[in-house]
């Protein structure tokens, strides 16, 4: 492992080298040392009736356990950062197996958390074929070991419960830790994860105040479609925004490379919160869990960065690749 | 094709220190993990530390529900009734002990979660009754097994005490079978009043027919009938 290697991978010292991240901690903080003030004088001058002022301060306990959840792994190092997501994504594949009953089956619960495993061991070694063949072979084996008990009655769902979760937790989730491979992982991740979070704060503040037709009223009872444009606007000119001093030099900057991309996360943003609202209606289920007061699970909170990783990871890597020049197969060698 | 069936955790949507704390919990991955670990290890202490025999291994349940039930003298008594059972049948067996003895704190509620797979028994806050029927419930419709010690606590003398009519509760009526079995030495291995096991105790378990509460009315006489006809049983396996 060379230097450079080791300085990404445990080292601190940079953490705020790129101006989007300081900025981006010194206005999370700031947001966050401010928002009781706003939530004072609104109940002061009774604009917050009983049930949102409620809501509203659940929500905000929750973030001062979310933001640095998020955001402490990717100041301290790629390291830190992958084992956050690898940690993450076991969570929320132990939410969706509580919820889908799919935990009951040991055997195949086993393969999809030694499948996760495997793949954030493929991010940390940087070694992206074994990344991509992690997804066909971990399928095989899911397929495979199902057959083990010999009960065919209620094999299909067995196995398509399990190939899903993986595909959703280790793979989805896997692009999100493959980015720490990148010299620039830190000003990405704080960039994806700021538009993605606002994102769905944008579209929460714009149905609340405005618009009643329904974007998805069987999946999602709450979504508007003024809520849904609004996000996608508001984030696409965030994203555009931001990503100029991301892409900096690049061939990103450019406009419309700069607009697809916010287009791209505000979209896969809010089709990956509306899949997993799909999935809890189907279960008949109001959150993942009750971890974050206000939040429900941690599948609640994350759902939006499901498709926006890999959308966002693959076009970047599209057009300027992701830990190109990085030191690959870090612990493999080869 | 057969309709798809969605089961979710019967505990789903608790927070975690209430979820440990509830009759409805349902074991993970790790709990799964940690249990069986856990198990391996105390059946290796009671085989070559305790030098544990077994009788009557014939009566043993093969498949669920059951409710495995002994003379209580020692903590050592779970350890022992659930050695005997197979690995596949343990992941699927609770062992159900005083709430307000294994689950006061956050700590020993994940401990007694986590390892032994119990589950708890509130006695002291009157929420007793409806605790039993939502075990009869899960024991008939999940269904899983029972470790139960049905004189409610560990004796203090050696003897056996009265037998509760909790346990006529939980099957009363059902066809499910009751598994009578005796324990004998745990009490000089782990007596209630000292802190911590002392090997080279023989242990002997005897194992006993399955016994059937069906034809047993479930009210409040049934209950003590129950009861008492079990209480007999596992008198005849201590002779």
């Amino acid at each position: 492992m060379d230097d450079a290697t080791r300085q990404r991978l445990f080292g601190w010292s940079h953490a705020f080298d790129h101006p989007l991240v300081k900025g981006a901690v010194i206005a999370v903080s700031v947001a966050l040392l401010f928002a009781p003030i706003l939530f004072w004088t609104l109940t002061a001058t009774n604009k917050l009736n009983p049930t949102l002022r409620k809501e509203l301060w659940a929500r905000y306990f929750s973030w001062l356990l979310l933001v640095p959840m998020m955001f402490v792994p990717i100041l301290l190092g790629a390291a830190w950062t992958i084992a956050a997501v690898c940690i993450m994504s076991l969570l929320c594949y132990r939410e969706f197996a509580r919820a889908t009953g799919i935990f009951r089956d040991s055997i195949t619960s086993g393969v999809v958390v030694v499948g996760i495993l495997a793949v954030y061991f493929a991010v940390a070694d940087n070694w992206y074929a074994f990344f991509v063949a992690l997804t066909p072979l971990t399928i095989a084996v899911i397929a495979a070991t199902a057959l083990i008990r010999d009960q065919p009655k209620g094999y299909i769902q067995r196995v398509a419960l399990g190939v899903l979760a993986f595909l959703l937790f280790g793979v989805c989730y896997g692009h999100l830790g493959f980015f720490a491979n990148d010299q620039n992982f830190r000003s990405l991740l704080v960039w994806l994860i700021i538009n993605v979070e606002l994102n769905d704060i944008f579209a929460y503040i714009i149905e609340k105040k405005m618009g009643h037709r329904k974007l998805a009223p069987n999946t999602s009872p709450n979504k508007t479609l003024a809520g849904s444009i609004g996000a996608l606007v508001l984030t696409t000119t965030l994203t555009a925004l931001t990503g100029h001093l991301v892409f900096r030099g690049s061939g990103l900057d450019r406009v419309h490379h700069l607009i697809i991309l916010g287009l791209l996360m505000s979209a896969t943003g809010q089709l990956g919160d509306l899949t997993l609202s799909s999935i809890k209606r189907d279960l008949g289920i109001k959150d993942w869990a009750a971890t974050f007061p206000g939040h429900g699970g941690l599948l609640d909170r994350f759902n939006s960065m499901l498709f926006a990783a890999p959308a966002i990871f693959h076009y970047v890597g599209y057009y300027q690749g992701i830990g190109l020049d990085q030191w690959r197969r870090i612990f493999t060698g080869g | 094709m057969d309709p798809w069936e969605y089961k979710p955790a019967r505990d789903l949507g608790m927070p975690l220190h209430k979820r440990l704390r509830s009759s409805e919990r349902e074991s993970g991955l790790l709990e799964k993990i940690g249990n069986r670990v856990w198990s391996a290890a105390i059946a290796a202490f009671l085989r070559w530390g305790e030098q544990l025999t077994v009788e009557g291994r014939e009566h043993l349940p093969t498949k669920l529900p059951f409710v495995l039930t002994a003379n209580h003298s020692s903590h050592l008594d779970v350890f022992v009734l659930a050695s005997v059972l197979t690995a596949d049948l343990r992941a699927h067996v609770f062992p159900l002990a005083a709430g307000d003895t294994f689950f006061t704190t956050p700590v020993l509620a994940a401990l007694s979660a986590g390892f032994l797979n119990a589950l708890p028994i509130w006695r002291k806050t009157g929420a007793g009754r409806h605790a039993i029927e939502e075990l009869r419930d899960r024991l008939i419709n999940e269904p899983c097994g029972f470790i139960l010690f049905p004189e409610g606590t560990r004796t203090r003398t050696g003897k056996m005490g009265p037998f509760k009519a909790g346990m006529g509760m939980l099957v009363a009526g059902t066809s499910v079978p009751v598994i009578p079995c005796h324990v004998r030495g745990t009490f000089e291995a782990w007596p209630a009043n000292a802190k911590t096991p002392k090997s080279g105790h023989p242990i002997h378990l005897r194992i006993g027919p399955a016994m059937s509460f069906a034809h047993v009315q479930n009210h409040r006489d049934g209950w003590h009938e129950a009861a008492s006809t079990l209480e007999k049983a596992i008198e005849l396996l201590s002779e």
